[in-house]
């Protein structure tokens, strides 16, 4: 037990307290940080170095006080909940954001929308049934057949358009997707670097643990953490990221909904996928927005069921017209019988190659062949085709009503994951973020801990004084 | 679950309370300055489903009544041509029954067979009579007139100008020329012919009176029939206007947000969304920090 050994104890606690102190100052600092998870500066007291032995100098105090490492409070279950809840949450809501945008380009309940101009043609019908020897009302029937092909080639074209966006999303995606995981490896190489030096990688960490929640949102990624600090991110089962190394990911497919779905003008359909880039094979994910945009994209998704009901309508319009509307006369002379109604351009979808075949106003059959000229009863009978079962207004009326009660319940769905997702953030969080008022505390301590600390090293200092100064020699 | 409580955590908390306050108080703003409760399928999928069926039927409704007031035109020029024939033809009646009297020199019956023949002649006019260009008694026919100077009708047997009044009925709005007026032959103008030859000849137009009251109740059977579809016609558009004030207000009642309850709802909201923000001015201040010296 050396006279000056009491300097030393003072002196490892007063750097020990600072250094605490710098690490609740690193905390205030980062109070706000996005991902930041609080650290502690864990002490331990270093024992006397009396060793039993016959030349034991007795009992001694302790050697002090020394910082051991800077703890980060982080729990990994509690961070694989959030990355699991974040990639149920992101799927969900993407997959209720495409059909909210489905939605929108469906005006109903309203009287500008598809159901509208529908009914309006069949009343232009029933017109030139009252008036068959009307010019005008031919004309007008005409102008509405026109505003109703527009309306189903408009309709598929938002769903076309859609489509080309979110295919281009997709593939920014994917570019972030694998932007992160290089990043993801990155970090995994310092991080190792830097433990195995000894040194202090929690800031490292916490970016890492960031940039893997948003991997999860994408792709529905999980970890394994390995003993040298580095963690393996895992996406649909198969390694993304493996220590300092990162596959890398790419989307095929069509471009063009035409051909994502196997609609003309192009022929079988190619749908987007995903594939791993080294091994050539194909990746299914299972979670995250890009597997629900992949879903959206599909040909069973509800792009591709919105633009097979524009052209069901449109085939199941013009089937239903064009088979009475041959078997009625115009007014011309001679009368003309056995035309279409409506004509499909070849080579593009039924629902944008609609057109009206019939140019003249007297070709408008609307007379019964056997009724004489001026009968309006072939007229009135292809207007009764607005109520028919299977009929074009029923096929859109239930499509709109399917629509809308899988908007609702995605979005519901969607709500509820969200809340999830939340909850786990906020348990994450709890455990996580800086608490101000126990970092103010510990300051607290920290600082009357360095004050006794300087307080005994003025006491031995004063003690030595005695010692060395006052005693009379 | 019992958490740690932090700044964060409170912030967070506090931000997403603020946010689903506000969204609620937009959405309510929403329905009430567009005044709809449905303005896209998800909001209610049972309600559009009505709405849209009900929309169609009311769009169907009203042209039924557009239908019906077309008709009704065709049926009244029908009804006042039928009246003035059959007042002709019992003009035509009463100058047979005079010529029978046996009392007529030669130009007595001339005269009377010239008056007969007027009447044939007014009551081909009325035969022919036309409603917005098409002719009442062959609707179907797109000839200039029912009946040609030979008498032949020129409608086409088994024609008829229809009205479609509800979805499965029709009512008929034109009259068949051949049936009121008879063709060719045995029409009411080669009756009214003959008739007037037999004048002339000094034959006895008395049996012919049988022929003229056998078409005249014809006339009568088809003008109480043209009577009771006007009759029918009037009804439906009564019973028509009712259904579609039915179907706005079903409409309405569906698709259109209740303001009253819409207004309370937000006034509730809105002091819901202020506790809120007083509370967080409240409970995000104050940390230890500001207590120590």
């Amino acid at each position: 037990m050396s006279t000056f050994s009491g300097i030393s104890t003072a002196l490892s606690s007063l750097i020990a307290q600072r250094q605490a102190l710098d690490v609740a100052g690193q905390n205030i600092a980062n109070s706000n940080t996005v991902g930041y998870t609080r650290q502690r500066a864990e002490t331990t007291s270093v024992p006397s170095t009396t060793v039993p032995s016959m030349f034991s100098t007795g009992t001694a105090a302790g050697n002090g006080t020394r910082v051991t490492g800077i703890t980060r409070m982080g729990d990994v279950f509690l961070d694989a909940r959030v990355r699991t809840a974040t990639s149920s949450a992101s799927y969900q809501t993407s997959r209720a954001n495409t059909l909210a945008q489905v939605e929108t380009s469906f005006t109903e309940p309203t009287d500008l929308g598809m159901a509208s101009s529908l009914q309006q043609f069949w009343s232009g019908w029933q017109d030139v049934g009252n008036a068959p020897d009307s010019a005008s009302a031919r004309a007008v029937l005409l102008g509405q057949a026109a505003a109703l092909t527009t309306t189903i080639g408009d309709g598929y074209r938002a769903v076309e358009t859609q489509w080309s966006q979110l295919r281009a999303t997709t593939a920014t995606a994917v570019t972030q997707l694998n932007t992160t995981a290089a990043s993801i490896a990155d970090l995994n190489g310092q991080i190792r670097a830097i433990s195995v030096s000894g040194g202090n990688a929690n800031e490292l960490i916490d970016q890492r643990d960031v940039l893997i929640t948003s991997l999860s949102g994408l792709a529905g990624a999980t970890t394994q953490a390995r003993e040298d600090g580095t963690v393996d991110v895992l996406v649909a089962g198969n390694p993304l990221v493996t220590g300092s190394r990162a596959e890398t990911v790419s989307i095929l497919g069509a471009t063009t909904m035409a051909g994502g779905i196997g609609q003309p003008p192009a022929g079988a359909a190619d749908p987007v996928r995903l594939q791993w880039d080294r091994s050539g094979t194909p990746l299914v994910l299972e979670g995250g927005s890009v597997a629900a945009q992949v879903t959206d994209l599909g040909t069973s998704g509800p792009l591709a069921s919105t633009a097979t009901m524009w052209n069901d309508v449109a085939t199941s319009l013009a089937t239903a017209v064009n088979t009475l509307h041959q078997g009625g006369q115009g007014t011309g002379t001679p009368a003309s019988t056995g035309l279409d109604f409506f004509s499909f351009a070849s080579g593009l979808p039924a629902a944008t190659g609609l057109s009206v075949a019939i140019t003249n106003p007297s070709d408008v059959a609307a007379a019964d062949p056997v009724k004489g000229a001026l009968d309006g009863s072939w007229a009135d009978r292809i207007a009764q085709l607005a109520t028919a079962t299977g009929g074009p207004d029923s096929l859109y009326r239930a499509f709109v009503v399917d629509l809308g009660v899988r908007t609702d319940t995605a979005s519901q769905r969607a709500t509820v994951l969200e809340s999830t997702r939340s909850t786990a953030e906020n348990l994450q969080l709890s455990g996580a973020s800086v608490d101000l008022d126990e970092e103010a505390t510990n300051m607290l301590a920290y600082q009357r801990a360095y004050e006794g600390a300087a307080r005994v090293l003025t006491v031995m200092d004063e003690m030595l004084d005695t010692l060395i100064n006052r005693m009379a020699v | 679950m019992i958490g740690r409580v932090t700044q964060q955590t409170m912030q967070r908390s506090t931000l997403a309370n603020l946010q689903l306050n506000l969204a609620k108080m937009s959405s309510l703003q929403e329905q009430m300055s567009s005044g709809k409760r449905i303005t896209k399928p998800s909001d209610d999928p049972g309600g559009i489903s009505t709405a849209m069926s009900m929309r169609s039927e009311k769009s169907a409704y009203t042209q039924y009544s557009r239908n019906i007031d077309d008709g009704l035109g065709w049926l009244s020029s029908a009804d006042t041509a039928l009246q003035s024939a059959v007042s002709q033809l019992r003009g035509a009646r009463d100058l047979t029954v005079q010529s029978g009297s046996g009392a007529l020199n030669a130009s007595g019956r001339e005269a009377l067979a010239t008056e007969i023949e007027s009447v044939r002649d007014g009551l081909l006019a009325i035969a022919n009579t036309q409603h917005q260009g098409r002719n009442v008694f062959a609707g179907t026919s797109d000839s200039a007139v029912a009946f040609d100077a030979s008498y032949a009708w020129t409608g086409t047997a088994g024609g008829s100008v229809d009205r479609r009044v509800s979805p499965d009925t029709t009512v008929r709005a034109d009259v068949d020329g051949s049936a009121a007026f008879g063709t060719g032959s045995s029409s009411v103008f080669a009756l009214l012919d003959s008739i007037a030859a037999d004048i002339r000849t000094g034959v006895d137009p008395g049996p012919r009176l049988a022929e003229i009251d056998v078409r005249m109740d014809t006339m009568l059977g088809e003008l109480s029939g043209v009577g009771s579809r006007t009759n029918r016609m009037t009804t439906t558009q009564g019973v028509i206007e009712n259904r579609l004030l039915d179907l706005q207000i079903s409409i309405s009642d569906i698709e259109d947000v209740d303001l009253t309850a819409a207004i309370v709802e937000l006034q509730s909201q809105e002091v819901a969304y202020q506790g809120a923000l007083g509370a967080t001015a409240r409970v995000l201040q104050p940390t230890l920090l500001d207590y120590l010296q």
